[in-house]
C-alpha cells in the first residue's frame, strides 16, 4: 500500500511538473501533531489559494531532514484566511520564507501552518481560527 | 332526493365555489404572491442579519459534555474512528465534497452561514458548497406524506416568540450524524430533527437540536451549537467550491485555461518524499 502511494505520488509529481499534488476536500487536522512546532526555511514552490484548504508548497530544509525537500503546509479556506489579513498574493513562487508549523504525525514533509514570514516582501501572516471565536470582529 | 333537487344543490354548490376568492386554503398547491402586509411582517421578526461564524472550540468540547447516545454497535464504530484519528490517520468523512447535510452541517461546520427571511420562508445559506442550503417553510404547510429523501430533508418551521422552531424529516439515510470531520455514521433512515433556533445575546445565536435517529441512537440526542454574529464586510460569505481543491489549473493543447483533476490519497496532500 505504501509503495503504491509512493509510486502514485511520484507519477503525479512528474505528470504535473513543478506544481505538486494539491490537497482537497474536508479532512481532519488530527493528522498533525499540535504538541510539536517545527520551523523550516526555504523558497515558495507554489501557493495554492483554493478551497477547501489553502496549501503552501515550500522547497525547504529542516534540521536533520533532506535538504531542499518539498514541504506542504496546510491552512484553512481562502475565505477564512482573507479575514485574517491574507490574500492570494501573500506568497508567490520564489519568495523566501520562514514557516512555523505543527508537523504531520507520520513524519513526512508536511504540516499545519502556524505562521509564515515572507522574507522577500517583509510581510508576516498567521492563521488561527480559534482566536476569532467571538462576535463583532473587525 | 329527486334529480331536480340534487341538480339544484350541485348548482348552488358550484355557484358558491365560483364566488369564493382563490386563496391558499382553497388551493394548497400554489405559492401565492406575498402581499405588502407579508413583507411588512418580516420587520417584526428578530434580527438574524449578518454572517454567523460557528464556535468551533465549543463543538469540540461538547463531544465530551453532550455525549452522543450511540447504540452499542455504533459506539464501537465511533471508537475505531477515534482510535484512527489519535494515531494520526483520521477517516475523512467529507472528502467526497458532498453536502454535509442534516444534521452534520449544524453540528460540525467550520464555515459561516447566513439566514434570509422572505415571506413564508427562512433560508439558510452555507459558506462552502459542502454546507449548501436549507429551505425552512414557515407558511403553515405540513410535511409532504412521502418526500423524496434529500441531504437537508424537508423542513417546516414556525415562530414561538423570537424562537424559530424547525421540524425536519425526509433526510437521505446516507446523510451523516458527525461529531467531527473524522467521526460519525450515516443516520440509516427515519431521521427526525427538531430545532429551536434563537438569539442568546445581541450577537450570539443558539441552535438547540434534538436529533432522533432510531437506527443509530439509543434515545433522542439533545445538544446545542453556537454562532457569533459578524457585521464586518470582510466576513461577507464568499464562494467556496469544495471540489476545486481536487483540480489543478493548467492549459490544454489550445492554450485554454482548464481544470485537470489530480490523484490524491484520502483527500490529503501527499508531499513527495
Amino acid at each position: 500500500m505504501k509503495t503504491l502511494t509512493k509510486t502514485a505520488t511520484l507519477a503525479a509529481a512528474l505528470w504535473f511538473g513543478s506544481a505538486l499534488v494539491p490537497a482537497s476536500a474536508h479532512h481532519s487536522f488530527a493528522m498533525f501533531d499540535f504538541g510539536k512546532v517545527v520551523t523550516i526555511s526555504g523558497s515558495v514552490k507554489e501557493f495554492q489559494w483554493t478551497n477547501p484548504h489553502v496549501i503552501l508548497w515550500v522547497d525547504a530544509a529542516a534540521a536533520g531532514a533532506d535538504p531542499a525537500a518539498a514541504w506542504s503546509l496546510e491552512m484553512t479556506s481562502p475565505g477564512n484566511l482573507t479575514r485574517g489579513g491574507w490574500d492570494r498574493h501573500a506568497l508567490n513562487a520564489g519568495d523566501k520564507v520562514s514557516v512555523d508549523l505543527n508537523p504531520l504525525r507520520n513524519g513526512s514533509h508536511g504540516g499545519a501552518l502556524i505562521n509564515v514570514r515572507n522574507l522577500t516582501t517583509g510581510k508576516s501572516f498567521t492563521t488561527n481560527l480559534r482566536d476569532v471565536e467571538k462576535p463583532g470582529l473587525k | 332526493m329527486t334529480v331536480r333537487h340534487a341538480t339544484a344543490w350541485v348548482g348552488l354548490l358550484l355557484a358558491a365555489l365560483g364566488a369564493l376568492p382563490a386563496s391558499a386554503e382553497n388551493d394548497p398547491q400554489l405559492n401565492l404572491p406575498p402581499t405588502p402586509k407579508d413583507w411588512a411582517a418580516l420587520a417584526s421578526l428578530p434580527d438574524w442579519s449578518g454572517v454567523w461564524t460557528p464556535y468551533i472550540s465549543d463543538q469540540n468540547a461538547r463531544i465530551k459534555s453532550d455525549p452522543t447516545p450511540w447504540l452499542p454497535a455504533v459506539a464501537k464504530q465511533i471508537q475505531a474512528m477515534d482510535d484512527a484519528e489519535a494515531a494520526g490517520h483520521p477517516r475523512g468523512l467529507f472528502i467526497d465534497c458532498l453536502p454535509e447535510g442534516m444534521p452534520s452541517w449544524m453540528l460540525i461546520s467550520h464555515n459561516a452561514l447566513e439566514f434570509l427571511f422572505t415571506p413564508g420562508r427562512v433560508t439558510l445559506l452555507g459558506e462552502m458548497d459542502g454546507n449548501r442550503l436549507r429551505r425552512i417553510y414557515t407558511d403553515g404547510r405540513g410535511h409532504p406524506p412521502d418526500p423524496d429523501p434529500t441531504f437537508h430533508g424537508h423542513s417546516i418551521g414556525h415562530w414561538e416568540g423570537a424562537t424559530l422552531v424547525v421540524d425536519t424529516i425526509g433526510v437521505l439515510p446516507e446523510s451523516l450524524i458527525a461529531i467531527s470531520e473524522a467521526a460519525g455514521v450515516p443516520n440509516n433512515g427515519d431521521l427526525h430533527v427538531i430545532e429551536h433556533i434563537h438569539l442568546q445575546g445581541a450577537d450570539l445565536l443558539h441552535d438547540d437540536l434534538e436529533i432522533i435517529a432510531p437506527h443509530v441512537l439509543a434515545r433522542p440526542w439533545k445538544t446545542t451549537r453556537i454562532y457569533f454574529r459578524q457585521r464586518a464586510r470582510k466576513y461577507d460569505i464568499v464562494e467556496g467550491v469544495c471540489l476545486q481543491g481536487s483540480m489543478s489549473e493548467r492549459k490544454d493543447e489550445f492554450g485554454n485555461a482548464v481544470f485537470v483533476p489530480v490523484p490524491q490519497e484520502d483527500g490529503n496532500p501527499v508531499p513527495p518524499k
